[in-house]
Order: C-alpha cells, then structure tokens, then sequence
C-alpha cells in the first residue's frame, strides 16, 4: 500500500514537471532539454536551505528555490530567445550539461556524485509530513494548486496569446504584441513549476544525487509530455503517470540491471520517434 | 612546456571537433534542420569500426565499413523520418525531438549492447608516442590532424568545385525556389545527410581510438561543435572548423586556470558571448 | 506642413538584389493611396519597412512627424500603423474572434501574474474586449462566424478577418497588402465597400493592390512602382492610362 502512495506521490510530482515541460515545449513551441536542470536545481536548493546550519523551514525554503528557478529561466531564455530558435536548442542542451557538472562536481555544494542524504521531511507550518500517505496528500494539494494555475493562465488572454505565438510569431507581432516578453514569462512560469516539483522531490526522497537530473531525465520529461500530450491538463497528468508506471512493467521482463537504464531510454527514443511520426498530438493533447 | 602541450593537444581536439563542425553545419544549414542525431551516428562510427577490428579486420578496411554504414545510417533517418515528418507538415520543433528521440535510440542500443564501460582499441600503434618539437603527442593524434584537414579541404572543394556540391549550395540558398526548379531538394538532402555522416564518422573513430569509447560521448562534441558553427557563422566551413580549432584551444588553455570538469563552462561562456555581441558570427556564409 | 507618413531615401539589397532604390513618397491624412508595380517591384518590402519588419540599410520613414527609424513592430502598432500580410498569416486553429481579440491592445490578464492571482479581474475584463471584437466583426460583416475557427472559414472571410484584426489594434494608418487578390466577384464589391467605408470613419489606407478594376474604384492616389524605385505618381486615371506604365506592368497589354 506504501508502495502505490510512493507512486503516486512521484507521478503528481512529476505532473507538476509535465505542466511546466508542457507550457515551454507544447504551449509556446520552444525546445527544452533542459527541465530536469531547473528540478534539480530547485531540489539542491531546497535540501540546502533546509539542512543549513540555521534552517529554513519547507514552505519559505520552497519559495525562495520557486524564485530562483524562475530567475535561472529569465536569464537563460531572454538572451537567446531574442536571437532565434534554434540558437535556444544550444543553450537548452549547453544549460543541462553545464548543470549537471555542477551537480556532479561542486562536492562542496551539492555533494558531488554521491548526493546529498538526509534532507529532512517537510512541515506545513509546523505540522510534520512525516508518512508516504500524508506526503501524498500535499503532494496532491500541490498538483491542483498547479493545475488551476495552468487553467486559469490558458483561459486568461495569456494563454491566448501563447497558442497564436506558437502559430506565427511575425502575425502577432503585426499584432502590436511583444513577442519575446510572452515567451520569457511563460519560461518564467515553467521554472515556478519545476523549482516546486524539485524542492518536493528532495522532501519526500530525503536523498538526492545527480543522476536525477541529467540529460536524460529531461528526455524523459519531453516523453512524457509527447506521450501523455501537448498543451493539455489531461496530457500533463496520463504523461507522467504511465511513464513512472513503465520501469514496474519493466521489471516482468527479465533485463539484466546492467543494461535496464538503457532499455527504459532506448523505449523513451522510441515513443519520441513513434509519436512524432504517428501520432503528434500524443493521448490526450492537441498536435504538436 | 604545459601550456604548448596543452596548445598541442587543443589542435588535436579542435580538428576533430572541426570535422563534427562542419558536417552538422553541412546539414544545418541545407535542411534547416537541428539534426542532434548526428551525435548518436559519431558515437556508432566508432563502435562499429571497434567491433569489425575486434573480429579481426584490419583498421583501414574496417574505418571505410564504419564510414559507409554511417552513411548509410544518416541516409535512413533522413528519408524514413525527416522526410516523412516533412510530407506530413511537421513543425521545428515535431523535428527536433524526433531527432532527439533518434539519439537517444542509437545511444541506448550502443549501451545495451556494448554496456556503458569504456572500450578500448586493441591497436599497438595507436599510441605510440612521438616528439614534435618541445611537445609530445601519439601517432593517433598525429593522424587526427592529419585527415580531419584533409577532410576540410576535401569539403571545401566538394562544395565550391563539384557539381553536387553547388547543386547543394543551391538548394541551401533557396530551398523555396529549389523545389519548384529541377533541383529536387529532398534528393538534395538524402545526398547531404549521408556526406555528413560519412564525415562525422571519421572523428567518431579517432578520438575514442585516443581516448576511448564511451555510448554517451556524442553529446558535448555537438554541442561545442554546434557552438563554433554559429559563432563561425551558419553555412561558412571554414568559420565552422576554424572557431572549433579555436574553443577547443581556449578550453585546454583554461586548464591551466581551473579543472578540467568545468571546461564545458569555457564553451558555454564562449558561446554567451557571440549570442550577446555576434550573433551572426564571424565569417559570412558562403 | 510636414506629411502624414513621409518616406525618404530607402535603400535595401537583400544579397545580390537591389530591392529598394531611393524610394522616396509621401502619403496624406484621409486619403486611400494604393501602391502599384509589377511583381519584385518592392511593395511588400516597403511594407516591411515601414512597419519595423526590416531595417532598412538606409533611409528614414516619418509619422506624423515623429521617426520610425529602429523601432520594433509592436512599438510601430502602438504608434498607429497596422498591416495585413498577402498571405493572411491568421491563426488557423483559433477562432475568428480570438483572431480579433489578439490585436486589441493592453488588455488585463495577459501576463501569467494577472491571469493566476486576479482571476475574476480577467475574466470581467476579457468579457468587455470580447464585446469589442465583436463589434469588430460586425463592422467587417463576419459577426455570425465569430466562433467558427479560421480554417473553417472561405477565403473571402479569411480575408474579412484580416483586416477586422488591424481594426482591432486601432491604427489610424492601415497597410492592406492585397486585401481584394483571389476574391470571388460578391467579396470583392464587399472588401471594396468596406474600405471605403473605412476612409469614411476617418482612416488613411496604404493599399498594394493589382487589380486596376479595385484601383480605379477605390483609390484616390496611385503611386506605380518599379525595381525598388517611385516612378511615377498621381491620379488612377494618370497612372492606368499612362502607355509607358503600362509596358512596365503587362508587358504591352492592357
């Protein structure tokens, strides 16, 4: 039973990613594989505050990792999305890495390759998250907190203008609309999201290390939001919630462990290709 | 002295990452497509040519098989998925991760089959080492230097001297009106991808012939690669392979200032800058 | 009296391609001038320029005595100019009301803070920008198609839209690049009555146009240009019956 409620809680923390991969890559078009960067830095930063040596406690340490993410994504998004496209693919791929260096090599920080253990459980103001079930349901709370966010922005004229930037950029421009500022606040938003979902995830794991988020976390965060599908709440909550159930069916087949972290990225390629080629609009989203 | 060394062993990187360099740049700039595949077909070339010497053919027989399969390979996601995405009207961004997706296919079945440890090249030669001047490299890295010019000029003449190659410069100018004359730009770019990928396979054996071979290792020599194209200036080879001489040196350089784990922050900060001040690089396209 | 909108000296090449030459012109206040020339003439580059799209390598353009020069297009729409694209460039998987609802200028809620922490505010406001749209649409004839989505729309329509989203931002200067082009008979008496309709109301068109039928109608200036370069100006009859413009144009027919 503990086991479901470990399940879900990583699937509605990984919803939360969904929303925030969605908004970037299925709502404004712009390609990131760079999210698991951004959750890793709201995990370090969370287990840092609250681990310090006069701590903070859960929700101010949640705050101030939602910031900096959204600041980390403003500085990374401003200057290359004024430039083109293509030129955010770059730094997207040259951010993940760059992080995971950092991750992987600031010991003094982060605790290097080995990770960061005994981050403590969260509080609500004082009252303790102490057992999987109460973590779940904070972790609910979080996730229709998020959800109506995500709501309320695509109904806003917000939401509007990010699905007609997604068209033709130049028409709304012509428009009269600033174009780049759109972007860089739905980026901003995305890393809200995921510094939440990051700080969350250090809580509830009380352990974190590097190999959560690298390059190939981000793939599968990009895989669940193509599976699950694009610019939609339903694709943002089935995306992740059938790709965190993939390495349990994993596990009836027999593959040796060696290889087992390849077999689950080598099937995430192959859903990226499959869906792309044959069905854009993934489950439950709009096509890509 | 350590920094010529470091000068030295900068040039050999910094010509492989030219080669890289400029294949992506072949495709980028034909096909407007981010073909970060191209990663996964340079990690191939190497294990391929690993494997058919392991099973006992000789090195340059087995280097010619690497390069055709990867071809061949570039060929096939060209026409089985960026094409076909194309037909159906895929956007950019469709494109990108497929061809992400395509990446993390060939890595992962490199990995699974291969497993993630580093392998070696079971060649004597290879690291025979040699003075040249005041500084010492190996005959591997000698040779790297060696053919990745010969593959710059073999480029460079391909494309201003050979009819296909106009035939691409064409089509890269003006894929709109290359459609509707008889250049046929789909076939353009079957041609262009498998160029590249034959290219790219070249450094995908002599860096891991160097300094080993590892499934993932495809990623952040695209990445610097990608780096020097734009600040050398989409579409220019020459900008391409000469700013990768250059970052690569700027990298071992730093070495003497900060660990070697923050070399990708070199690049990076590298690339921040052109982005703010160059964006269009330094060497027009031609 | 300095001019309305006043274009000097612009210069361009794209490459090897002298698109604009010294293109000098002048436009007034209340009239409906329409730009002519045959294809790769330049218009649509001209268009470009004057709305922030592209710099030109040299030259200004000046509105309402204030300078355009290096400013962006959303800056040029806030100062009054708004231009349609000769191929629409709507979005399709939006309504048509939606379309509209994006030229309207600094509406509530379309940043991410607004729409999350000020809900009811939003939606109290999006409500009074919609009933302006709609009017909008009214204004072009499309009011009953209002939520039909624009690729369900006919091209006519399509082309109705276009012009009701530049209304929407409340530029007092339109630039319609071919708003009559591939219309059926019925839709070009319906475009050709709304412009008109339009000057009435006090707006200044600039209208590239090659239809000499909807020319002669509608326009009160021609200006004809060729290879980049103002060649002649005047009346439509000046310029339609003019045999050497004609040459230009149609090669000899007319």
């Amino acid at each position: 039973m503990d086991f479901l409620f470990s399940y879900i809680v990583l699937a509605e923390i990984y919803v939360l990613l969904g929303l925030s991969t969605n908004l970037l890559v299925g709502i404004v078009g712009i390609f990131s594989v760079s999210q698991a960067a951004v959750f890793g830095v709201g995990a370090y930063l969370v287990a840092h505050f609250t681990m310090a040596t006069d701590p903070l406690s859960f929700i101010p340490s949640m705050v101030i990792a939602a910031v900096c993410c959204v600041a980390l994504n403003i500085l990374v998004t401003l200057p290359s999305l004024r430039v083109s496209g293509d030129y955010f693919v770059v730094t997207s791929f040259g951010i993940q890495l760059l992080a995971t260096a950092v991750f992987t090599n600031w010991t003094a920080g982060t605790g290097g390759a080995n990770g960061l253990p005994g981050i403590p459980p969260p509080d609500l103001f004082g009252l303790p998250i102490e057992t999987t079930p109460q973590y779940a349901w904070l972790c609910t709370g979080a996730v229709v907190l998020g959800c109506l966010g995500f709501f309320l922005i695509m109904r806003a004229p917000f939401g509007r203008l990010l699905r007609a930037i997604r068209e033709d950029e130049t028409a709304v421009a012509a428009a009269g609309k600033n174009v780049l500022r759109a972007k860089v606040s739905a980026a901003a938003l995305a890393g809200a999201f995921a510094g939440t979902a990051g700080g969350l995830y250090a809580a509830f794991l009380s352990f974190i290390d590097p190999s959560s988020f690298d390059l190939d976390a981000s793939i599968l965060l990009l895989t669940m939001v193509v599976v699950g599908g694009a610019r939609t709440l339903a694709g943002s909550i089935i995306g992740p919630f059938l790709l965190l159930a993939l390495p349990q069916l994993l596990t009836l087949v027999d593959i040796p462990t060696t290889i087992a972290a390849a077999a689950r990225q080598l099937i995430y390629g192959l859903l990226l290709i499959m869906f792309m080629l044959f069905r854009p609009q993934g489950l439950a989203g709009e096509r890509l | 002295m350590l920094a010529l060394q470091l000068l030295a062993t900068g040039l050999v990187t910094g010509c492989a990452l030219g080669v890289v360099a400029i294949s992506f740049s072949l495709v980028y700039a034909t096909t407007k497509i981010f073909h970060v595949a191209h990663a996964g077909i340079y990690t191939l070339g190497g294990y391929l040519a690993w494997s058919l010497v392991m099973s006992g053919i000789p090195m340059p027989v087995a280097v010619v098989i690497s390069v055709g399969a990867c071809a061949a390979l570039g060929a096939l996601i060209q026409s089985q998925l960026y094409a076909r995405l194309e037909r159906r009207r895929a956007t950019h961004l469709v494109v990108l991760i497929a061809s992400l997706g395509a990446l993390a296919v060939i890595q992962n079945i490199i990995a699974a089959v291969y497993t993630p440890n580093i392998l070696q090249f079971p060649l004597q030669w290879s690291s025979r080492m040699v003075s040249v001047g005041v500084v010492r490299m190996n005959y591997t890295q000698l040779l790297t230097i060696v053919i990745s010019l010969i593959a710059y000029v073999g480029t460079m003449l391909f494309a201003h001297r050979t009819i296909l190659g106009k035939r691409i410069r064409a089509v890269a100018s003006n894929p709109m009106l290359a459609d509707i004359t008889r250049l046929q730009p789909q076939t353009v770019y079957v041609y262009v991808i498998a160029i590249a990928s034959a290219l790219v396979c070249l450094p995908g054996i002599l860096v891991p012939l160097d300094l080993g071979l590892q499934p993932y290792n495809g990623v952040t020599p695209l990445l610097t690669a990608t780096i020097a194209m734009i600040a050398g200036g989409v579409g220019s080879i020459t900008g391409a392979f000469v700013l990768s001489v250059g970052i690569a040196v700027v990298q071992n350089l730093s070495l003497l200032v900060m660990p070697g784990e923050w070399s990708i922050g070199v690049t990076f900060f590298i690339f921040v800058i052109f982005m703010l001040f160059r964006p269009t690089g330094l060497f027009t396209a031609r | 009296m300095t001019a309305y909108l006043e274009v000097t000296g612009l210069d361009h090449r794209f490459g090897g391609l002298h698109a604009l030459q010294e293109c000098s012109f002048t436009i007034e206040q209340g009239r409906i001038t329409c730009l002519v020339g045959p294809n790769g003439a330049g218009k649509t580059t001209i268009f470009n320029v004057i709305t922030g799209f592209l710099q030109p390598d040299e030259g200004s353009v000046v509105f309402r005595g204030r300078t355009l020069d290096g400013l962006r297009p959303q800056a040029i729409v806030h100062a009054g100019i708004a231009r349609t694209f000769q191929n629409l460039r709507l979005f399709t998987d939006l309504s048509a009301l939606d379309n509209v609802m994006i030229g309207i200028a600094g509406q509530f809620g379309e940043e991410p803070l607004g729409a999350i922490f000020r809900p009811i505010h939003t939606a109290r406001a999006q409500a009074r920008r919609r009933q302006e749209a709609i009017a909008t649409l009214e204004h072009v004839g499309l009011a009953d198609r209002a939520h039909d989505l624009v690729r369900n729309l006919s091209y006519g329509e399509q082309k109705l839209l276009t012009v009701a989203r530049v209304l929407a931002t409340g530029a007092e200067l339109l630039l319609l690049d071919e708003p009559a082009s591939g219309l059926s008979a019925g839709a070009l008496d319906a475009v050709m009555a709304l412009l008109r309709r339009l000057q009435s109301e006090g707006k200044t068109l600039l209208v590239v146009e090659h239809n000499t039928r909807v020319v002669q109608q509608i326009a009160d200036d021609v200006l004809f240009l060729h290879q980049g370069h103002l060649m002649a100006q005047g009346s439509p009859e000046q310029i339609i019956s003019d045999p050497a413009l004609a040459e230009i144009y149609f090669g000899g027919a007319l």
